[in-house]
């Protein structure tokens, strides 16, 4: 299918994967079909908005793709996703190019009062919750992919933690095999965390083999009062890959959501997150960082909403930019009139390690309320020269003082992750992208 | 051992240096002295060899091969030792991390044995007390929080870890009190021994009465302008540096 032009979209089946979603009731169908004449309308959000004003998606909307249905699925085993596990014995649920693979998934032990399902089985209540609005609204030409993502999703995961269930940990493990023909996957999760449960949900994107392919990804999640979410994120698609994704998490009374964000793979990524802190004594806890290289372009978002008083937002990001590669970090912080006793904080870090690095962070505070606590701080600075050249009249060689010293800046966010095994999992990815490091 | 023939060293297109002889036997101590902007940091860095130090002219060797061309830790690995004058704060980075690497780098390129995390410790609590350190030091960060003085004690326990050939002492001396002067003095001379050569570079005469040096050298406008014993210092001390900076400029 082509998605080159808002025109050229007539080309999308609005259906595409309605058979996925097999017992779809009428009212999602209308749903779906407005939301594609939405895309149909506007296209590809332009660098013209705001709120993508440091990234072009012009690459991408130049490129044509084929649905997930078309692709073939070469054969993958257990064997070949080992490298990808949280844990070799964690829960896990896995897709193909977009697909649900119940024989590379492992959901036989599954807790009582937990289900982890694909899209089709999602019930009534789940389908209402994946398809509502992003937790904090934005103007609606710039979420053009996520109305692109609700007509044409086809695959994704349904977690549901029922009253006081914990599940500990899952993974969601999207994999790609890019084919000769680009395919696009657009994938739609859900978590719902219900009153008092507890969860550790780690999300995987990876890339077996090269070539072009767009995951299109959106994760709605919920965290009911008094619920606790602990939630992670690797973004390590193929090099050539497209990675666009909208994480919209509401969060009820002394409802806590924790998240860690790892980007990077693809050469033109976008990951958004929206939080609201909807109810009272909500707490939010978001670190994140973006290791990019060679011409990677790669863009973290994030809106913090605090909309009732007595709620706690954290933003801890770091980006370490090699090659002629560029980050950007947006942050945005909204404390509504009635939000007293709001407490915000941000803080952005990126690391040059070259002349042709690049970064863009633009921090947003949008202050209604006049008993708050907010901060927010954003530095952009090179390797330090002295620190560099210390440890080398140490002895330490040039390439291993270059990771020690990027190691130091990183690894305080990594070493801050509470779950052992997803802090193993991101150290490991971590070392793995620096021992990479060849400069490009 | 060290042999410095005409060196004229540039920073930021300015050259600091004019000429600078200078030769070390090995075994021996020798204190460079001279007042501010006069070149002795200058000096300390291109034979560490630091970015942005440009060597115009002249050499620098050291046990007969030409050092300019080395990178600093190929420098270190050939023993090599730069205390630094502000030693870095490097936070995330810890201590014993940071040593370990650095001396099993030296010891690799010596075609030594590495050292396993028991030995690194045996070793490093050995050096520790005998510079009267806390071992806590090891778990932190390189030099974050410190005092000047237990910066300036790091870098002497660094030093007796990587067990240089050379070691060039950065103004060592300059922010210490009475009691952490003698304690680095102490250091540095349980270092002195006849297959180590020390350079010590400093404005002031005071550290040279607990480190005896062989010899003193003037440096004064980017140039050695005089040599003498021990009692060079202490005419220094007395006369300060007017008459050889005076000298140096005609």
């Amino acid at each position: 299918m082509n998605v080159n032009t808002p025109h050229k979209a007539s080309d999308f089946r609005p259906s595409a994967g309605r058979e996925h979603l097999g017992k779809s009731p009428a009212w999602l169908d209308g749903v779906r079909e407005a939301a594609m004449e939405r895309f149909r309308e506007d296209g590809f959000p332009s660098p013209k908005l705001e709120s993508w004003k440091f990234t072009n998606l012009s690459p991408l909307a130049r490129t044509t793709f084929r649905s997930a249905e078309a692709t073939k699925g070469r054969k993958i085993t257990r064997v070949d996703l080992e490298p990808y596990r949280l844990t070799p014995d964690c829960h896990l649920i896995v897709f193909v190019n977009g697909r649900f693979r119940p024989d590379l998934s492992a959901l036989d032990h599954v807790p009582d009062g937990t289900r982890v399902v694909d899209l089709v089985a999602a019930g009534e209540d789940d389908l209402q919750a994946l398809i509502a609005p992003p937790a904090v609204a934005v103007e609606p030409r710039a979420r053009t992919l996520f109305d692109l993502n609700t007509a044409c999703m086809g695959g994704g995961a349904v977690v549901h933690l029922g009253r006081g269930a914990i599940l500990d940990p899952v993974q969601l493990l999207f994999v790609a095999l890019p084919e000769a023909e680009p395919a696009a996957f657009h994938l739609r999760n859900l978590i719902r965390a219900e009153a008092g449960s507890s969860a550790t949900v780690l999300e995987s994107y990876v890339c077996l083999g090269e070539g072009t392919y767009w995951t299109n990804a959106v994760t709605q999640i919920d965290v009911a009062p008094n619920a606790v979410l602990r939630h992670y994120k690797l973004q390590a698609e193929g090099s050539a890959a497209f990675h666009v994704a909208e994480t919209s998490v509401r969060l009820d009374h002394q409802a806590a959501y924790r998240m860690f964000a790892a980007s990077l793979g693809s050469q033109l990524g976008r990951n958004e997150v929206d939080v609201d802190l909807a109810a009272t004594e909500a707490v939010a806890r978001l670190a994140g960082t973006t290791l990019a290289r060679g011409a990677q372009h790669l863009d973290t978002t994030v809106r913090i909403e605090h909309s009732m008083p007595r709620g706690t937002s954290g933003q801890e990001f770091k980006n370490v930019v090699d090659g002629r590669a560029h980050a950007v970090f947006q942050g945005r912080v909204r404390v509504a009139p009635d939000a007293q006793k709001s407490d915000a904080q941000q803080i952005s870090r990126s690391l040059l390690l070259s002349k042709t690095a690049a970064a863009d962070t633009k921090p947003e505070l949008e202050i209604l309320a006049d008993d708050v606590k907010c901060s927010h701080g954003a530095t952009i600075g090179d390797l330090d020269e002295e620190a560099f050249f210390y440890l080398r009249t140490r002895g330490v060689g040039e390439a291993e003082a270059r990771s020690v010293l990027i190691d130091a800046f990183i690894g305080e966010l990594i070493e801050h992750i509470t779950v052992d095994s997803a802090r193993t999992y991101f150290r490991r990815a971590f070392d793995h992208w620096l021992a990479d490091g060849g400069r490009p | 051992m060290l042999k410095i023939e005409d060196l004229h060293v540039e920073v930021d297109n300015r050259e600091i240096l004019h000429g600078l002889d200078l030769e070390i036997p090995k075994g021996e101590v020798h204190a460079v002295m001279g007042p501010n902007g006069s070149g002795k940091s200058t000096l300390a860095y291109a034979l560490a060899g630091r970015d942005g130090y440009a060597i115009t002219r002249g050499r620098i060797l050291y046990q007969g091969r030409d050092l300019t061309a080395m990178a600093p830790e190929e420098r270190a690995r050939e023993g090599v030792f730069l205390a630094f004058q502000y030693p870095v704060e490097i936070p995330g980075v810890v201590n014993a991390n940071f040593l370990k690497s650095a001396i099993n780098a030296v010891r690799r390129h010596r075609g030594e044995a590495e050292l396993d995390a028991i030995e690194f410790l045996k070793l490093a609590r050995q050096r520790l007390k005998l510079l009267n350190m806390d071992e806590a030091l090891l778990s932190r960060p390189i030099n974050v929080g410190f005092s000047g003085g237990e910066k300036k004690r790091n870098e002497i326990f660094q030093m007796s870890m990587l067990d240089p050939r050379l070691a060039v002492l950065d103004e060592t001396d300059s922010g210490l009190d009475i009691d952490a002067l003698k304690i680095v003095a102490e250091g540095v001379n349980s270092l002195r021994g006849p297959d180590r050569t020390i350079l010590l570079v400093t404005h002031y005469q005071r550290l040279l009465d607990y480190v005896v040096p062989d010899q003193v050298h003037v440096l004064a406008g980017g140039r050695i302008v005089k040599s003498g014993g021990k009692e060079l210092a202490l005419e220094l001390e007395a006369k300060g540096y007017a008459d050889f900076v005076k000298a140096a400029a005609a």
